[in-house]
């Protein structure tokens, strides 16, 4: 057993660091909650160029092949920063989908793409946005004509109105028992029948709508298997929860850490206010909790990446993250009183994202039932 | 990094839960911290320490000659949260003993002493059964202020003074006992020593000093010109303090994998409890509330299992976790008292039954653990202290007292 970084994911780390701190610091954040595309096509270009976007990647696709825990540690440091823009979405929800379910031919065609940062995607599943049963999905994509019609709407959709490409859970039989008919597909957004409408919210990341009406699919353009997107999406989603919650890891750490910072400067009746037993317990609290969470975190993430079936350790670590995150951008704003709460400081940026991690993939609900599972009820 | 187990562990864990299951009478139920309580507890305690013992389990993590195995911090650990899992008492020789005052002997002790008690302890013998005085009447987390004194005269040192709470003083052999050696000047730390007194000695009264529940854990320790050899004193003389701030990092440490096991013995009964029987027309499982009230506790007690293999990491690399073991301390004490108030709430009115009565559930684990719970919170630190050795030792925070 061993909780340290390899040489490798030192470097990384520091590395990533680096970078974002000079590339998108908090000013520039907040620049990006006001552009329409939300980030910075200049920063994306430069992260292909350290070999982010294909990190997990085969080199034959120009990523580097590293480990799973390695894009753990990268999705840690952009939480931390928060990095706004397409990475999630474009690695997390699609890259490793067609890099885990693609054929080669879809393979050889888009993930070097993703590798040089040329495009840009993500999934869309969800229709009602409250709803985590898959045989609730309406879209559909009926064979016609040797080619599959898609039509139906998605919410709440990340990043798509900057996505070149889109996978859309839809259904190809009318049967709409249990799961069964449920494919995904590659979209691309170009094609016409596309609709996509912006959802604004209170995060600082902007969602869609998507509606698809008689856009035309081949059968090529289908990931995996037709009809077994069930299975598929399980595993997706679980890759993806997990990046999530490294995401949400590093976010609170940036808090607890300016927290502890401003414990240390801020004085009131003559001392600093770390100074002061309450403030101390609230600051232990919060780091009690957050360590906790990026143990799970790396707990699950190390099992990803040795193959290990950890559908259970990431539902806990999800739950957690959903937990640790409330509490602590909750703490950090309390620890700073007013300023925390005003636009230009940095606690209440992270305060607002937390509702951006809170529900996706799926709500705490959702993983508490699949650990109660676990525990045999 | 690498969360897996090897082979040994899970072995380890293996042997165990055939030990247990052999062993010990399915309607026993353990609590490390109350076995000194009743005589016919502590005398199945003992003969299970021997039997421990005989297979070098009870001090394993120490080295062959004092009758260990050198087993690692790892298998330490495992060991320890399997057994408490599986409900196997006669783990600490009186708390204290294969706890810290083994470890702190080797560490800043004597070749001779060691030679001389660790293998009582080891052995699993009666004469190994130690207790520990820290606290006194007007000291408690305010460890420094004690005033038992201990005065040097000849080859001897005169204690007088009074401990408290000084658990399983009524069945120790030993007392591990913190002496004020001086009394002017210097910070109050400055003037700490610890002593191995012999609790045969002449002049020391022990008053049992009962639990809300009725039950002898805990004592009043009288010491009245009592005269303990210079050979005794651990270590330096007026250096105890920062001695014993080592010591009790590994006391709070040594409990969390058995607080660990123990939790998940609870979690486990609760579910099988909850998947068994019926309620309001219902299954208790099927209870949304309860479903998620246990499925958070389980995320709980997984990261208190992280937690503890983070130090068994930290030790088998030569680190001392210091800040570590408070969090621990703090996290397993709390994750207890939710189970045991989760428990109450889940067994319902049943939960209000005296343990041995024929309407008692789970063998009375949980009425054990309700009364348990908020002591086991006080020993070896309160959370309060534990946060500010947290906020001192990890945060660098400013002292506030």
């Amino acid at each position: 057993m061993n909780f340290k970084y390899s040489e490798q994911q030192d470097m990384l780390r520091t590395m990533a660091r680096e970078f974002l701190a000079g590339e998108c610091p908090k000013s520039r954040t907040r620049e990006l909650e006001q552009d329409a595309r939300g980030y910075d096509p200049g920063t994306w270009k430069r992260m292909a160029e350290l070999g982010w976007q294909g990190l997990l990647l085969p080199t034959e696709y120009d990523g580097t092949g590293a480990d799973f825990m390695d894009l753990v540690v990268l999705m840690e440091e952009m939480g931390r920063n928060i990095l706004p823009g397409p990475f999630y979405s474009t690695v997390a929800l699609a890259a490793l989908s067609i890099m885990d379910y693609g054929s080669r031919e879809q393979q050889a065609r888009y993930l070097p793409g993703i590798s040089g940062g040329e495009t840009v995607w993500t999934l869309a599943v969800d229709e009602d946005p409250a709803d985590c049963d898959y045989s609730q999905i309406r879209a559909s994509a009926r064979l016609q004509d040797g080619a599959y019609l898609l039509n139906g709407e998605k919410t709440l959709v990340p990043c798509a109105g900057v996505s070149d490409f889109m996978l859309v859970a839809a259904r190809i039989s009318k049967n709409t028992v249990l799961e069964k008919g449920l494919t995904l597909f590659i979209v691309d957004m170009k094609k016409p029948g596309i609709e996509v409408e912006t959802i604004p919210t209170i995060t600082g990341e902007t969602l869609y709508q998507v509606r698809f009406n008689n856009v035309k699919l081949d059968s090529v353009d289908v990931l995996g298997a037709a009809g077994t997107a069930e299975n598929m999406l399980g595993r997706i989603l679980d890759k993806a929860a997990l990046l999530k919650c490294a995401e949400v890891c590093g976010a609170c750490l940036a808090v607890l850490e300016m927290s502890i910072a401003y414990a240390g400067e801020r004085k009131q009746f003559g001392k600093p206010i770390g100074t002061f037993q309450v403030i101390q317990h609230r600051l232990v609290d919060m780091l009690i909790q957050v360590e906790g969470l990026q143990h799970l975190v790396y707990q699950a993430g190390w099992m990803m990446s040795t193959g290990a079936d950890c559908s259970a350790q990431i539902a806990m670590a999800k739950v957690k993250a959903n937990e640790v995150y409330q509490q602590t951008a909750l703490d950090g704003i309390r620890v700073h009183g007013a300023i925390g709460f005003s636009l230009d400081h940095d606690a209440g940026l992270y305060y607002r994202r937390v509702l951006a991690s809170k529900f996706f993939p799926h709500d705490a609900g959702y993983y508490l039932e699949k650990v109660a599972a676990g525990i045999g009820l | 990094m690498d969360f897996g187990l090897g082979q040994r562990e899970e072995a380890l864990r293996l042997e165990v839960r055939e030990f247990a299951e052999r062993e010990i009478p399915e309607t026993f139920i353990a609590n490390f911290l109350d076995e000194e309580s009743r005589d016919e507890d502590w005398a199945f305690s003992l003969s299970i320490s021997r039997k421990l013992a005989e297979r070098g389990w009870l001090a394993m993590g120490w080295p062959e000659r004092y009758g260990g195995r050198n087993a690692s911090h790892l298998e330490q650990m495992v060991f320890a949260m399997e057994a408490a899992y599986r409900g196997i008492p006669g783990l600490s020789m009186g708390v204290s003993g294969t706890g810290w005052v083994g470890t702190s002997l080797m560490m800043y002790g004597n070749e001779e002493q060691c030679r001389k008690y660790l293998p009582l302890i080891s052995s699993g013998s009666p004469d190994g059964v130690w207790c520990t005085g820290y606290s006194e009447p007007n000291s408690g987390s305010d460890f420094a202020s004690i005033r038992t004194s201990a005065v040097r005269q000849g080859d001897e040192y005169i204690v007088n003074g009074q401990k408290v709470w000084t658990s399983c003083a009524h069945r120790a052999r030993w007392c591990w006992l913190a002496v004020k050696t001086t009394l002017n000047g210097g910070k109050p730390q400055d003037g700490i020593s610890l002593l191995i007194v012999d609790m045969k000695s002449r002049g020391i009264s022990v008053n049992p000093l009962l639990n809300y529940s009725g039950e002898h854990i805990f004592n009043e320790v009288f010491f009245d010109n009592v005269h303990v050899p210079m050979v005794n004193l651990v270590g330096e003389e007026n250096r105890g303090w920062y001695q014993l701030m080592k010591s009790l990092a590994y006391e709070r440490h040594s409990f969390c994998g058995q607080s660990y096991g123990a939790a998940r013995r609870i979690l486990d009964g609760l579910a099988g409890f909850a998947a068994a029987t019926r309620r309001n027309g219902r299954l208790i499982a099927a209870d949304p509330v309860v479903r998620h009230r246990l499925a958070n506790l389980a995320v709980e007690l997984e990261t208190l299992k992280m937690f503890a293999y983070e130090i068994a990491c930290k030790l088998s690399e030569g680190a001392l976790p210091t800040y570590e073991a408070s969090r621990n301390k703090s996290v397993a004490d709390h994750l207890l008292e939710e189970l045991a108030l989760a428990g109450t709430d889940i067994l319902g009115s049943c939960s209000q039954v005296e343990r041995h009565s024929k309407l008692s559930r789970m063998n009375g684990l949980i009425q054990r653990q309700y009364l348990m719970s908020p002591g086991t919170a006080i020993a070896a630190g309160t959370d309060e202290i534990e946060k500010n050795i947290i906020g001192k030792f990890k945060l660098g925070l400013p002292k506030s007292y």
